[in-house]
């Protein structure tokens, strides 16, 4: 592992996905070794509840893919199944 | 040309589209649909906007839960600068596609009792069928692709985030 950025990656999240996990926001310290991980390796590395599948993806508030690679800075969310209006 | 005057907090982004007139409002506290409608549309007038075809939508909170017992309170939430900006995209691009002139979008955040308005969408165009389907795409638009999630609290006192939207 190489030496983590100043920045990082801020992760969210929202409503029923942040109770069940507990926390609402995390730094991921983006380490030199590995410095574009995407949304699904961050979901597995923080364990976080239910399927991928069940959620969707957005960075610095633009829906994307789970595949997505991140870079330093970005705004990850995950967000659990909308209903507005 | 843009009008955005926002009467709510937290306010959303001010949108730019050429020849769209866009008013986006997240509301922290209760409004008047009916009045937020007249203010709107008296704002057309001064600037000579009004159109000919005007569509409207306005939903309220049920007084039930999905559960059938008593609603005491349905809880909104969102991504603030996701859930704006989202709106503001959404409304232009529908707005585009159908060649409507204005629209209006009031969204309710925090905490809204049964039967206070919860969304009002007004779309403006010139002829009927635009602004009837705009209106129809961007709530349907709204419901699906916009970052809101509804809680509800019930009598029981217990509370339960939903899972998607009632039926259209």
């Amino acid at each position: 592992m190489g030496e983590p950025s100043a920045e990082g990656i801020r992760i969210r999240l929202f409503a029923g996905l942040r109770e069940q996990a507990g926390w609402s926001e995390h730094h991921w310290p983006a380490p030199a070794a590995h410095p574009h991980p995407t949304p699904r390796q961050l979901w597995l590395a923080l364990q976080l509840p239910g399927e991928l599948s069940s959620v969707r993806v957005a960075i610095n508030h633009e829906f994307t893919t789970a595949d997505t690679p991140l870079h330093d800075g970005d705004e990850l969310a995950f967000l659990p199944p909308i209903s507005g209006g | 040309m843009t009008v955005m005057s926002l009467h709510s907090s937290p306010p959303s982004a001010v949108a730019e589209a050429e020849d769209l007139q866009l008013k986006v409002d997240l509301c922290s506290e209760a409004f008047e649909p009916f009045a937020c409608l007249e203010q709107w549309h008296r704002q057309l007038a001064a600037i000579g906007r009004w159109s000919a075809a005007n569509s409207h939508f306005i939903g309220r909170v049920r007084s039930m839960a999905t559960n059938g017992t008593p609603l005491l309170a349905l809880e909104l939430e969102h991504y603030p600068g996701m859930t704006e900006r989202q709106l503001q995209q959404l409304a232009t691009a529908l707005c585009s596609r159908h060649g409507a002139d204005s629209c209006l979008i009031q969204h309710r955040i925090g905490r809204v009792l049964p039967g206070d308005a919860i969304v009002l969408v007004g779309i403006g165009a010139d002829r009927r069928g635009p602004a009837q389907r705009c209106c129809q795409d961007l709530l349907e638009a709204l419901k699906h692709d916009t970052p809101f999630w509804k809680r509800e609290w019930r009598s029981d006192g217990t509370g339960e985030w939903l899972i998607g939207n009632t039926p259209l």
